[in-house]
């Protein structure tokens, strides 16, 4: 069939007649092939400018639609949208930007002019070669799959479930709660962690729309946002569970860092030398000393030293709540032993936001020393534990202390790595889950329908990682919309078939995860659920197989060629 | 995806990157959303930087795609120029009266091609610009700023002091400017109210040993921002009051924390962030900060830091006790944690002052019946664990508008009203 290519050009007012010479353009270009007719208008994106529009994509059987006016961002939508209307697909018409790009950008008439020309060739050019793409959308799963049971794990489960979208909660250990459930108490009110639990688990054990897993291991996460495989492993029968779920949250929480890369605090070696997690274990009043702050030969210590920043300097990151919880323990030890000396070791305070000042200044107020120091040492004397100290300025001094609570750097739960693996999701330097955008998009990682909440996207406290988990929750919510389809994006990669040699670098270079190879055919494949159209496939490919619809080799090359004629 | 009968309505109070954020979300749900924003323009806060930490990537660009998202989005009602006078009601049954005032332009016919303001005769100081620059009595606040349309500040306008000016109408070929637009009250049925009107910084005059307004080439950090900003007033030439670029900085940390109690979270990462900026365009510059605490939570901030601490820029732990003039440069008194007193010489000082609830806080917090936290910030309904309820069912708050904090966690927050407000609505 042969091409009917119709160009217009809008005056946009004066902005761009003004300063583009619009009847030269169109002197120049309406020779050119398959240009059918073209027409000025005074303002294209006005409704009357709209209905002519429409009007004449069907009185000249058009084929392809050039609009040359301001950039594509301002109104490429709203031209889309004409052609909708009068029946011509969206995807073979192009836009010239002649505002920005040429009448606003030089006072010279001339050359806004000759750049305009050569734009508008170059979108006829490229335009003869687009494609009429199909907008597409798929059923979706409302099921949602929350992995880990800690706070995050809990509270999404709790926003998520509702009479239409059931949720599968799965928890590694026996139990849900996590490590909150440990705490004897909480920053800043002092309330007990396993109440807060025991509250939040109300609504989600035994509801009608959450089933619970525990002791489980997910086996397998596969497909794409609205539609993934699912299968869990009950550990101690091996019994096997498959389900069909929408979107998934992982909130596999975090691990204390492993202080025998750091020999210098004495951890393992001496008596009474402490993690934060020990010393939360020693507080909560079912634990093996009933709740007492006792040391090994079963004293209640006279001194205890506590050491931020255990690790931060080896992990490259502040851990963000150490500082917090060191102050909570402070007030736990002057609570249950009011002589105790209590010493702070910290390089800087990190205590953020609007409430925390005040709970470190009450702290204070209960006799607790703060010594700034950068680098400590612990060692064993014959009375008890030296801690040697020095500030970043040079200053030296030491403690003799019964005891020591070393507060280490926060890494990312240990299951972190299997399921970044088994989801194709990039792990950052410091070890957690990449974000989609590190800014803009906190909960979501870089594949599609697979959210992170909590401390496996980094430290975080207890409200900031319910915060997440509600995130996630709301972005879940948006989307995933029971008995709505979802809308898939248009323009694509493909691999062509013939071309494709099986080399699979297009399958490590795609950062969503949308390209599987076909061990039968030995060719590469895209999925075009979870493909986002990037393109970084088509730069990568070595035999010019892969390519992004509408962005293809030969309309590149003929909107360049046009261009540089 | 239009919106259908059985999705919720929600208010949302605050255009900045949560209001936009939770608007998007809401409206992509199905929900109708009215945004309402004092402004005349939207964006917030953000729009005003010329790069976020720690990526240095163009704050303008990073959040215009949403921008435009949101004015094309059908399900979504932005009202520039607007407050919420009223609201009465319950989760689900709110009924919030809105008014909003008239910009005199038709957002219609309008394209946005500032022709009007040229003929203009009024030259204010621009508020935007933290007043480093002029405007026009009709105007646009940045280039740049959207909705792409001007308003018309009638507190200046010749016109409506009663002078028989119509130099702008004449200019306008699209017959945009009406001057016979009235103030509107609307009143708007919804189920839920997000709360985010975001946040303004403490007032440097009230440090007065900073020299700020006294002492020449002493700037609060905003100012700065827009200084270095490529559509600010000196379109991103670093240049001081005297004309000169600065050969050396100083930044001092957290400028009214004692008086205010608390830690704006976010004040020593812009502050590494404007050292690493300024290191960047001016060649050779001399930066130090003088700060007490370095805060620099999670995963990402200490390599920013370190690498900007390894380009060279000095980390002082001091308190500054005065800051004088000293021929054309500042000097700076300060005293280090071991006691040691020094001075420092430099051209430009730079001061990072805390962060506060946005202006009218308390008269929003008696509308909407919420409380207010002794510093004026909207109190979550159980602090340590929900961050964006409040005590008014129905109600919710995001970003700095409850505690100082940064994009990322406004982000969450403003989605997290959304998970909350569309579980509610079942």
């Amino acid at each position: 069939m042969a091409k009917k290519i119709g160009v217009y050009v809008c005056e946009c007012g004066n902005n761009i007649a003004d300063n583009v010479d619009i009847d030269r353009i169109i002197k120049t270009i309406s020779p050119m092939r398959d240009v059918q007719v073209i027409e000025k208008y005074r303002l294209l994106c006005s409704e009357d400018g709209k209905e002519f529009l429409k009007q004449s994509i069907k009185d000249h059987e058009l084929t392809h639609l050039v609009v040359a006016a301001c950039s594509p961002k301002q109104h490429e939508h709203t031209f889309m949208g004409v052609c909708m209307t009068a029946g011509l697909n969206p995807y073979l018409f192009q836009m010239a930007n002649i505002r920005e790009q040429c009448a606003w950008v030089t006072p010279d008439k001339e050359e806004a002019t000759d750049k305009a020309i050569r734009q508008i060739a170059a979108a006829i050019a490229r335009v003869a070669y687009n494609e009429a793409l199909e907008r597409k959308d798929i059923d979706v799963y409302p099921d949602i799959l929350v992995i880990g049971g800690g706070i995050s794990g809990i509270r999404a489960t709790k926003v998520l479930a509702s009479p239409d979208r059931r949720v599968y909660l799965v928890e590694k250990s026996s139990s849900l709660g996590g490590k909150v459930k440990g705490f004897d108490k909480l920053f800043t009110k002092m309330e007990s962690g396993s109440v807060l639990i025991e509250n939040e688990l109300r609504s989600v054990e035994g509801g009608e729309n959450v089933e619970v897993f525990t002791d489980s291991e997910v086996k397998q996460i596969l497909g794409f946002f609205g539609n993934f495989e699912i299968k869990v492993v009950k550990k101690a029968t091996n019994e096997e569970r498959n389900f069909n779920v929408g979107a998934v949250v992982l909130a596999t929480g975090f691990d204390l860092m492993d202080l025998k890369e750091l020999p210098q605090y004495g951890y393992g070696k001496l008596e009474d030398v402490y993690t934060s997690l020990e010393f939360e274990e020693m507080n909560v009043p079912g634990g093996p000393t009933g709740g007492n702050i006792l040391l090994k030969n079963g004293k209640p210590p006279g001194s205890v030293a506590i050491i931020h920043c255990v690790g931060r300097e080896e992990k490259g990151y502040c851990s963000k709540v150490c500082c917090m919880y060191s102050l909570k323990f402070a007030r736990m030890l002057k609570d249950k032993l009011p002589e105790v000396r209590v010493s702070q070791l910290y390089s800087d305070l990190c205590i953020p936001g609007k409430a925390y000042q005040k709970f470190y200044e009450e702290t204070e107020g209960f006799g607790v020393e703060f010594i700034r120091a950068d680098k400590t040492n612990v060692a064993q004397n014959d009375k008890g534990i030296t801690v040697k100290y020095e500030s970043e300025t040079g200053s030296k001094g030491d403690l003799s202390v019964d005891m020591v609570i070393l507060v280490p750097a926060m890494e990312a739960g240990t299951d972190t790595n299997k399921f970044a693996e088994m989801l194709g999701i990039p792990v950052d330097n410091e070890g957690f889950l990449a974000q989609e955008h590190q800014r803009l998009a906190p909960v979501a990682s870089s594949v599609e329908g697979i959210f992170v909440a909590g401390c496996a996207q980094g430290p975080k406290n207890i409200s900031e990682s319910i915060v997440q988990s509600e995130a996630a929750a709301g972005k879940i919510l948006s989307t995933l919309v029971p008995g709505r389809k979802l809308e898939l994006e248009v323009k694509t990669s493909k691999i062509s078939e013939p071309f494709c040699t099986g080399c699979k670098t297009c399958i490590s270079v795609c950062p969503y995860s949308a390209i599987s190879f076909d061990d039968f055919r030995k060719i590469s494949v895209v999925n075009e659920a979870l493909c986002h159209g990037c393109g970084v496939c088509a730069a990568a490919c070595p035999s010019g197989a892969a390519s992004v619809k509408n962005f293809a080799f030969t309309q590149i090359y003929q909107e360049v060629e046009a261009l540089l004629k | 995806m239009k919106s259908n009968k059985n999705s919720i309505s929600v208010l949302v109070i605050g255009a900045g990157i949560a209001g936009i954020e939770s608007s998007l979300l809401l409206a992509n749900s199905g929900a109708k959303v009215y945004l309402v924003e004092k402004a005349s323009y939207f964006g917030g806060n953000v729009i005003k930087w010329e790069e976020v930490f720690p990526n240095m990537e163009c704050a303008t660009c990073m959040i215009a795609p949403k921008q435009q998202e949101l004015l094309q989005n059908e399900n979504i009602e932005l009202l520039t120029l607007s407050q919420v006078e009223d609201v009465q009601g319950s989760v689900g049954d709110f009924t919030a009266k809105v008014k909003k005032k008239a910009r005199y332009i038709d957002l219609e016919a309008c394209i946005g091609c500032n022709e009007c303001f040229e003929p203009c005769p009024v030259e204010v100081d621009n508020e935007f610009e933290e007043r480093l620059s002029k405007r026009k009595a009709i105007y646009i606040p940045c280039a740049g700023a959207l909705p792409n349309a001007p308003v018309i500040d009638t507190a200046n306008c010749l016109r409506f002091k009663g002078e028989d000016c119509q130099l702008c109408q004449e200019a306008c070929m699209f017959e945009a400017i009406d001057y016979t637009q009235q103030d509107e009250e609307l009143e708007l049925k919804v189920g839920a109210l997000v709360v985010a009107t975001g946040f303004k910084t403490f007032d440097l005059t009230q440090t007065p040993q900073y020299g700020y307004k006294k002492l020449n080439n002493v700037y609060s950090i905003i100012e700065v921002e827009r200084i270095c900003a490529s559509n600010g007033p000196t379109e991103g030439q670093i240049i001081m009051q005297n004309g000169e670029t600065p050969k050396s900085v100083a930044i001092i940390h957290c400028v009214g924390r004692e008086e205010k109690g608390y830690c704006s979270s976010v004040c020593c990462m812009a502050s590494i962030k404007q050292a690493h900026f300024l290191k960047n365009k001016i060649p050779g510059v001399k930066i130090a900060q003088l700060y007490s605490a370095l805060c620099v939570p999670g995963r990402i901030y200490q390599r920013f830091y370190e690498e900007v601490k390894e380009s060279g820029v000095d980390f002082i732990r001091a308190t500054v006790s005065e800051v004088t003039q000293q021929g054309t440069g500042l000097a700076i008194k300060y005293k280090t944690e071991d006691g040691e007193e020094n001075t420092l010489n430099v051209d430009m000082l730079i001061l990072a002052p805390a962060i506060e609830p946005a202006i009218d806080s308390t008269k929003l917090a008696q509308i909407l019946d919420i409380p207010q936290d002794e510093h004026g910030f909207f109190t979550e309904k159980e602090p340590d664990l929900d961050s964006v309820d409040t005590s008014r069912e129905g109600v919710f708050i995001a970003g700095c508008a409850q505690s100082p904090k940064d994009v990322p966690d406004t982000v969450a927050e403003a989605e997290a009203t959304v998970g909350r407000i569309l579980s509610l609505s079942r």
